[in-house]
Order: structure tokens, then sequence, then C-alpha cells
């Protein structure tokens, strides 16, 4: 089996070398380049073309989630996980709004970091379960607080299935095919649930399938 | 200190009070600071205006008084001088008369008594001594008022008149011849002559009493240059006086002017200055803030996370160690250490302000608010359609903060309403309670003045509506079409990318 390559951004010399040494434990990954800043990573991205950039989310002179979307935007197969200490669903939101795929607590790598390298380089979103517990809680909150019934209900079973799928990261093509449907009706589908929910981009669905715990 | 006031107090000594002044009596002379205490300030005080004032036109109104009693006194005495000047004359003509006609009529009696056939009567001789005794008498009565000018003829009136008397007695002792045979003589060459003599004589003292009278004239005309004199002396000294008086009236009035004027521009220069170090106290502590903020987060942070990750390292290849329980224990101190560094960065200024801007920072708040304390915290904050400048979403932000504190701490509310909103380039804030309330009217803490200032210098409006019992709203409007260039100078450096680190 080919081996992940990964590239490692961080300004903190410690923190990369304790990240690399955690990587390579792993026989099926691949630490191919790191870097200390936005700008090298890009750089690094374009010479190594890695399969996942890990990134902090706070470097210098081009910070992760601009150093994200010039990387997303360019590099499209590399899938970029985003390491931060905040989780303020701002800092998540935009991290998403740049393209990356995961997003990992700096006080939980441990036990997040095999599996969200493992599930974005197979295309799926990630998130610290600390990250999932938070949003739900606050979304839970924030139900208790307007006495809302819950908009999960207002989907058809097709509906949730589809959901799942997308939040997990799948494009319409691929959840016709897992499905059996045609690709418009994917697409219809598609829109009558940010309708019902309210939402309008892909992160917001994403976040929304993490609050209510449909992904992990 | 007590001897410095007491100097101040009772010293004439200039130079004494301005020592004193320059040095510790400034903090207790007077309550102000050091600046506005002048020396000259002190020695004005001290001679108080007001009682120059009094003395001023005090002795101008006496002036006056005095000059209109003097001028009621000369008047008076002219007018009283000169009636007896007339009175005297009148006198003293009248007694000439007297004289004159005493002797026009012994003449008339010694003539009659010549040409009688018979010799002179016993009653004609008592009648020419009748008439010697009334000019004698008439004539002392003269000699009393007699002025120096008129001795000499008076003296020589006196003797022709006494020559008279006795070459009359000596017709009176004629025999009828003698008298026949003299009598013409006697009347045309002695008596006759010697009458015209007398008379003329009487003329003159006549003139010279005349003289006197029209020198009494003279006199009252003196008395009357003098009251001239006089009057014209205290007209000037009054238009002196008045005119001192005017001058130091107006150059006290002026010179107080000036205080009142420089004291009020110093106390507009010390609020504005006053206000401008509170600004820019303000401003510091947000800059320390901010900087502390980033530090902990970078700095601390970070070192926590790479403990953390080699801690786990380790706990990988160490498998049935003594030391794992240990290693545990470290991952657990450092996982704490990190939640805590995190916290109180964010306490100190989230850093989503800085990297994000002010909604999510406000969403943050909102959530913490409501995570930490139960308060319901409804944000309502649409996005702003534009950047505001750093000083503006600091204040916003800070007064938000500082309006839920307020909120969780005294208004035992159970939910609160954040609206943010923009309209007409203002920016207007609401922040809203269903707790207590409060007399907004008498109670002002620290809280609301300190958020009160940071709205004033951005040029908004604070208002804080509560009574008790009906909740507090809190509003304030901020202006922003005014985002010139004095404010953009005043805001922080910005950094070009937020959210990356200083290298």
């Amino acid at each position: 089996m080919k081996p992940i390559r990964i590239l490692l951004a961080d300004d903190h010399n410690l923190l990369r070398d304790g990240l690399r040494l955690l990587l390579e434990r792993q026989p099926d990954f691949t630490v191919v380049a790191e870097a200390s800043d936005g700008r090298e990573a890009v750089r690094m991205v374009e010479e190594h073309r890695p399969d996942v950039a890990v990134m902090d989310i706070a470097m210098p002179l081009l910070n992760g989630i601009e150093a994200t979307k010039q990387i997303v935007d360019r590099y499209p197969p590399t899938a970029v996980i985003m390491l931060s200490m905040h989780h303020d669903e701002s800092y998540i939101i935009r991290a998403l709004n740049a393209g990356a795929r995961g997003y990992l607590l700096k006080d939980s790598l441990k036990a997040d970091l095999i599996g969200a390298v493992k599930s974005v380089s197979q295309g799926h979103s990630y998130f610290s379960l600390k990250i999932r517990t938070l949003l739900q809680e606050d979304y839970f909150r924030q139900m208790a607080d307007k006495q809302k019934t819950d908009s999960l209900e207002l989907l058809t079973a097709r509906e949730s299935e589809i959901l799942q799928l997308a939040a997990e990261g799948r494009s319409n093509k691929d959840i016709a095919n897992l499905l059996n449907l045609s690709f418009h009706t994917v697409e219809t589908h598609r829109a009558h649930i940010l309708q019902k929910l309210n939402l309008h981009t892909v992160p917001e669905l994403i976040l929304y399938a993490v609050r209510k715990g449909i992904i992990h | 200190m007590i001897l410095t006031v007491q100097v101040l107090r009772n010293d004439s000594n200039q130079a004494a009070t301005v020592f004193f002044a320059g040095q510790n009596t400034v903090s207790k002379g007077c309550h102000r600071p050091p600046v506005m205490c002048n020396p000259e300030e002190l020695h004005i005080m001290r001679r108080h205006p007001w009682l120059a004032l009094a003395g001023g036109f005090g002795g101008l109104l006496l002036i006056m008084a005095a000059a209109q009693l003097g001028t009621l006194f000369m008047i008076n005495g002219l007018r009283n001088s000169s009636h007896q000047a007339e009175q005297r004359f009148l006198e003293r003509s009248r007694i000439l008369e007297e004289i004159r006609s005493s002797i026009y009529l012994s003449g008339t009696v010694a003539r009659d008594s010549l040409l009688a056939p018979t010799g002179g009567a016993p009653s004609e001789l008592a009648e020419v001594n009748r008439l010697h005794q009334q000019t004698n008498a008439a004539l002392a009565e003269y000699r009393k008022s007699l002025e120096p000018e008129e001795s000499a003829p008076f003296a020589s009136l006196r003797s022709e008149i006494e020559g008279y008397w006795q070459v009359l007695n000596r017709t009176f002792a004629w025999t009828d011849s003698e008298r026949k045979q003299f009598r013409y003589e006697f009347f045309y060459s002695e008596l006759v002559p010697r009458r015209t003599a007398m008379l003329q004589i009487a003329d003159r003292v006549g003139q010279l009493n005349e003289r006197v009278l029209l020198r009494g004239d003279e006199q009252v005309a003196r008395l009357f240059e003098r009251l001239r004199m006089v009057l014209m002396g205290m007209l000037v000294l009054t238009l002196i006086g008045g005119l001192a008086l005017a001058v130091y009236t107006s150059v006290t009035i002026l010179r107080l002017q000036d205080q009142v004027r420089a004291r009020l521009e110093e106390n507009i220069e010390a609020k504005k200055s006053l206000r401008e170090l509170s600004a820019k106290l303000l401003r510091a502590q947000e800059e320390e803030r901010r900087a502390l903020s980033r530090e902990l987060h970078d700095e601390a942070g970070q070192s926590f996370s790479a403990i953390l990750l080699e801690t786990e390292n380790l706990l990988d290849t160490e498998h049935g160690s003594a030391a794992i329980p240990h290693l545990l224990s470290i991952r657990n101190l450092a996982q704490r250490g990190m939640a805590e560094t995190r916290n109180m960065a964010l306490l100190l200024r989230p850093s989503m302000l800085d990297d994000f801007g002010l909604v999510p920072a406000l969403n943050w708040q909102a959530k913490e608010t409501a995570k930490r304390t139960g308060l319901k915290v409804q944000m309502s904050a649409a996005e702003l359609p534009r950047d505001l400048p750093e000083e503006h979403k600091t204040c916003i932000y800070r007064v938000v903060q500082e309006a839920l504190n307020n909120v969780v701490r005294h208004a035992q509310a159970s939910a609160a309403h954040v609206r943010l909103q923009w309209q007409d380039e203002r920016i207007n804030l609401m922040v809203q309670d269903d707790g207590t309330g409060f007399d907004a009217e008498r109670v002002r803490g620290l809280g609301l003045l300190g958020m009160e200032e940071r709205v004033h210098h951005l040029g908004g409006v604070f208002t804080v509506d509560s009574h008790p019992g009906r909740g507090t709203l809190l509003t304030i409007q901020l202006p922003v079409a005014e985002l010139s260039a004095e404010v953009r100078d005043t805001k922080y450096e910005t950094n070009p990318h937020p959210i990356s680190r200083r290298s």
C-alpha cells in the first residue's frame, strides 16, 4: 500500500518534532516535508505534493488559514488538517471556509491526529472529539434557549442519509452512485436540506452535522 | 505647613510669599493643581480689590460732599461780608451827614444870632452847644471804624471843626457894638470859608467812605474768585480721583476677567488632557492585554502543547514502565496548563477580535457568559458591512463585556439581549436585560463611567435606561462616518495577517 505523504507546518520546532515522531510511528505514514511559516508551507506543498498537510493556525508571515486557502485553491488533492488551540466556532468555520478538511485541538493531538490523517486522506472530514462535544453542547443550549423543535426532524429519511454523506465530504456524484440515485435527484435533495436547515454553504452543513452528532 | 500658611496670611513681603508659594504652600494654600497658583494671584487675593474699590468710591463721595459744604459756607460768608460792608457804608454816610447837617445848622443859628438886633439869645447859644455836642459824638462814633487811609483827612476835619466851634463860640461873647462892627466881616471871611472848608473835608471823608465800600466790593469779588478757584480745584480733584478710580476699576476688572478666562482655559485644557490621558491609558491597557494574550497563546500555550505531545510519545514507547503514572500525571498537568493559558488569553482579549473582527468576538463573549453563568444571552449581531477601526471594535467589545458582567453581577436577570446594528453610518448597540434594574439617575458605578468614557471618546452617545423592577436598557450610538485620518491615526498597529504569530 502506498504510504500517506504528509507535510508538517508549525513554527514551533519542538512541537513539529513531536508530531513527526508521532506520525512516523505509523507504518503507512511518511512525513515528506516540514515548514515553519505559511509561505514555506505553500512552497513545500508545491514542491512535494503531499496527500495531507498538517498545519498550525497561527504562523508567522502567512497564517494557517490563508495558507490553506492557497493550497486548496492551487493543489486540490492535498487535504489540510488545521491545528489550533481555539475551539471557538469562528475559528472552525473560517478554517472550513478556507477549505480545511480537519480541525484538531492541540490538547488532544495524540488521540486525534492519526485518525484525522487517515480520514481526510480518504476524502472525509475530521474534528477533535472535544470540538464535536462542544459544538453539540452549544447546539443543545441554543435549542433549549429558543425552545425550538429539533430541525433534524424536518428532514426525511433519505435527506438525512444524504446529509450525512455530504457532510462527510462526498460529492454529489459519489452520493448518487452509493444510493443508486440520479445525480439530479441528489442535487435536489441537497438543495432541500440546505433550505430546511437554513444553511448556505458546505462548511455550515458540515458544522451542522457535527453539532448534531451525525458525523465524527 | 502651619508656618507657611501664617506667612501667607500676614506677610506683606512679596518675595517671601512668592518663595513659599513656589515651594510647598501651593497644594495647601489653594486647592488647585500647582500650575494655577501663581504669586500674582496670591497677591491680589490678599489685597482684596473690593476694599480698594470701596475706599476709592467713598473717597470720591467725601471729596464731593466736602466741596459742596465748603461752597455753601463760602457763599454764606460772602453774602454776610457784602451785607456788612454795605451796612457800614450806610452808617458812616449817615454819621457824616449828621456832622454836615450839625455844622450847617450851627452856621445858620450863628448867622441868625449875629443878625438879630439884640445880642445872642441864650437859647441860640444852647442850640449851638447841643450841636457841638452832637458833632463831637458823631465824630467819636465815626472814629471807631476809621480806616487807616482816612485818619489824616479825619484829623484835619476834627481840628477844622474844633476851630470852627471856637470861632463860633467867640461870637456869642461879643457886645452889641462888636457884633455890629464885625458881624458881616466875620460872616463872610470866617464863618463861610470855614464852613466850606469843613464841608469839603467832610466830602473827602465821604469819598473815602465810598472808596472803602468799593474796597469791600473788591473784597467780595476776591472772595468770589477764591471760591471759584476752590470750586475748580475740587472739580479737578474730583475728576482726577474719579479718573483714577475708573482706571483702577477697569484694570482690576480686566485683570479679574483675564484671570477668569485663563482659569477657564486651564480648566478646559486640564479636562481635555485628562480625557486624552484616560484614552491613552485605555489604549495602552488594551495594547498590553493584546500583547499578553498573544504571548500567552503563542509561547506558553505552544510550550504546553509540545510538552503534551512529547509526553504522549513517551507514553507510546514506555509500555509497562514504572514511569507511566508520572507521564500520565504530566500529560494531565500539561492539558490543564494549556486550557488555563488559553482561557486567560481569551479573557484578557479574545483573539477573534483581532483575527476575525467584532462579531465573532461578541458571539464568543455571549456563549462564554452563557456557559459560565447560565444567563441566556441572545446575540443579534449582523456582520458589519465594513471593517471598523480598532478603537471602535475594542470600545464595543469592552462595553458589551462590561454590560454583561454588570447583568450577571447585579441584575439577577435570566436573559440578556445584545443587538448590534449598522444604520446610517452609525453603529447602534443595545444591551437589554430582564433583571431587577436600578435607579439610573442616581447610581453610576465605575463600570458605567468607564463605558461612558470609552463611548464619549469616540464621539458617541451613551444612555442607560433603568428603573427598579423594570430591567435595564443600555444604548450606545457610535458615529462611524467620521472615520477620518484622525481616528485611523490613533488606532493600533494592525497585524497584516491577524492570526499570524510575530516571528
